[in-house]
């Protein structure tokens, strides 16, 4: 069998059982590309946030909050709502204490999720659609590192959700559909449904054939296009019916060149 | 007549497409080929290594005197420095306030901080001298520091990075670098050799180089890519349907 012939059967074959990846490949990846990452991951969703710390709040200091936490680390005042508030690690859960008088704020109510989640809202028009509190057995779009969170839905396009978590009282993770639908092509891409990782043996063994498809690919495409063996070959490799219809077509041309 | 036009209309469609795909085949071939070795690298690769953190070690943390403490209220207070956030940190096993004045959403976007001692509420310079502290006690391999820059963005190792940085190169044979934010001390991160070879892979995998105007961005958002993307999206539907008439005719047998 000629290299020509033979190519044209292994590219053939191969691609039967691999070539709805490299469809999968592609239409993943054009989606990828073409989609801006910084809208998939949300950020054109959330408010700028330019509040600065009001120092008059601040009548519990870094020296009463450690005598009475000793343990705490990573202490930081920052800004809830309206509100003056310390945040910290403490037995290895966020705290959130109000720095007007040291008192617990974490973990917070489904109102306070819900204001949070309207005040980090760029569109202050949408509504909210439902809130839930999810505590353990995460979903697919949410590290469980994030939990235990307040899931706030808006009223939006593409179904937006706000995470905000209990115990820090912040926004930790913005979704939408479209970050769905990449979070799915990128799965598909990568050929692991589960933990998305591009090492995995499917993904390998797809890769290797596909690459072999491909360059017997590569040769055909020297033996269709390359000018000089297009035409000495064309005859010999053609399909039965494309021999066919080709002196038929010749003869008619011929024909008519006579008839002239 | 009708059919026989319908017929027609049909192996025309036909043998398009089996001419897109071939002429679809020489343009995107190269490329093609590119995103399958490259593919292929990141699924064989090392990971460990890929990460650049062969001599990276956690930093410690010591007790604080939380008596000595500062209270940052007063800085609010007594200067026109207004802050979003002020976090009790720790750079060098002393404690510092940080001051955030300026805050992306995101860790590598455009911040502006303060760092202020906790025990004696004087502003700290971030020099040369702590950048290198900061950047050895984040590194525990056998090198010895080379020289210190202080670089701006776009930074080759890491593109996104849009603050100054202290680069702190150490003289290993991986010739690690070390990045410490220039403004807030915070170590962002390790590269190294390793890393670097990876992120060639990325570049040609993502097509992040500069080609219509924009350099590399670190990202997979750029005209070239788009491009190809999309011929080669034609090209495997076109292939696809080829497939299925070869099925459909039992070609396969």
């Amino acid at each position: 069998m000629s290299l020509h012939r033979s190519s044209r059967k292994y590219h053939k074959w191969l691609m039967l059982f691999i070539g709805l990846q490299l469809v999968v490949w592609s239409v993943s990846g054009t989606y990828m590309v073409l989609m801006d990452i910084d809208y998939i991951h949300g950020d054109s969703l959330v408010a700028k946030q330019k509040k600065n710390i009001a120092p008059g709040q601040v009548s519990y200091s870094f020296k009463q909050l450690l005598a009475e936490h000793p343990q705490a680390s990573k202490i930081e005042l920052g800004i809830m709502l309206d509100k003056v508030v310390y945040r910290f690690n403490l037995a290895k859960k966020k705290v959130t204490l109000s720095a007007s008088n040291g008192q617990l704020i974490s973990p917070i109510s489904k109102d306070i999720a819900i204001e949070i989640a309207k005040h980090n809202y760029a569109d202050k028009s949408i509504a909210i659609s439902s809130v839930k509190l999810i505590t353990e057995n995460t979903i697919r779009e949410l590290s469980s590192r994030h939990l235990p969170v307040w899931r706030v839905e808006f009223d939006d396009f593409a179904s937006p959700s706000f995470y905000i978590s209990t115990n820090s009282a912040q926004l930790v993770t913005k979704r939408h559909d479209y970050w769905r639908i990449f979070d799915w092509m990128f799965a598909f891409h990568v050929m692991d449904y589960i933990d998305e990782s591009p090492d995995n043996k499917l993904l390998l063994i797809v890769s290797i054939l596909a690459f072999i498809a491909s360059i017997f690919g590569l040769i055909l495409t020297y033996y269709r296009l390359a000018p000089a063996q297009n035409k000495r070959r064309k005859g010999k490799s053609g399909r039965v019916k494309l021999s066919k219809s080709k002196p038929k077509k010749t003869s008619k041309a011929k024909l008519e060149a006579t008839s002239e | 007549m009708n059919k026989a036009n319908k017929k027609n209309t049909k192996y025309f469609m036909l043998s398009t497409i089996k001419t897109l795909h071939k002429w679809l085949s020489l343009l995107v071939f190269i490329q093609l080929f590119i995103w399958l070795s490259t593919g292929l690298f990141f699924n064989l690769m090392d990971h460990d290594k890929a990460s650049g953190n062969q001599y990276k070690q956690n930093l410690v943390s010591q007790d604080i005197d939380h008596q000595r403490l500062f209270d940052p209220k007063e800085l609010l207070l007594a200067s026109n420095t207004s802050a979003s956030e002020v976090a009790l940190i720790q750079r060098l096993g002393k404690p510092y306030y940080l001051l955030t004045h300026d805050k992306g959403l995101y860790k590598h976007f455009d911040s502006h901080f303060t760092l202020v001692d906790a025990y004696t509420g004087l502003i700290k310079k971030l020099d040369i001298e702590m950048a290198s502290a900061l950047a050895q006690a984040s590194y525990n391999g056998p090198g010895k520091i080379a020289n210190v820059l202080l670089v701006k963005p776009p930074i080759n190792d890491f593109l996104k990075e849009e603050n100054n940085l202290w680069q702190v190169n150490f003289s290993d044979e991986l010739h690690t670098s070390v990045y410490i934010n220039a403004s807030s001390g915070r170590l962002i991160g390790h590269s190294n050799e390793d890393k670097r070879f990876v992120d060639f892979f990325f570049m040609l995998h993502f097509m992040d180089y500069p080609l219509f105007g924009q350099g590399a961005v670190g990202g997979f958002n750029n005209l070239q890519i788009s491009i190809f993307a999309i011929l080669t999206l034609f090209f495997c539907l076109t292939g696809l349907i080829w497939t299925l008439e070869l099925l459909i005719k039992g070609r396969y047998k």
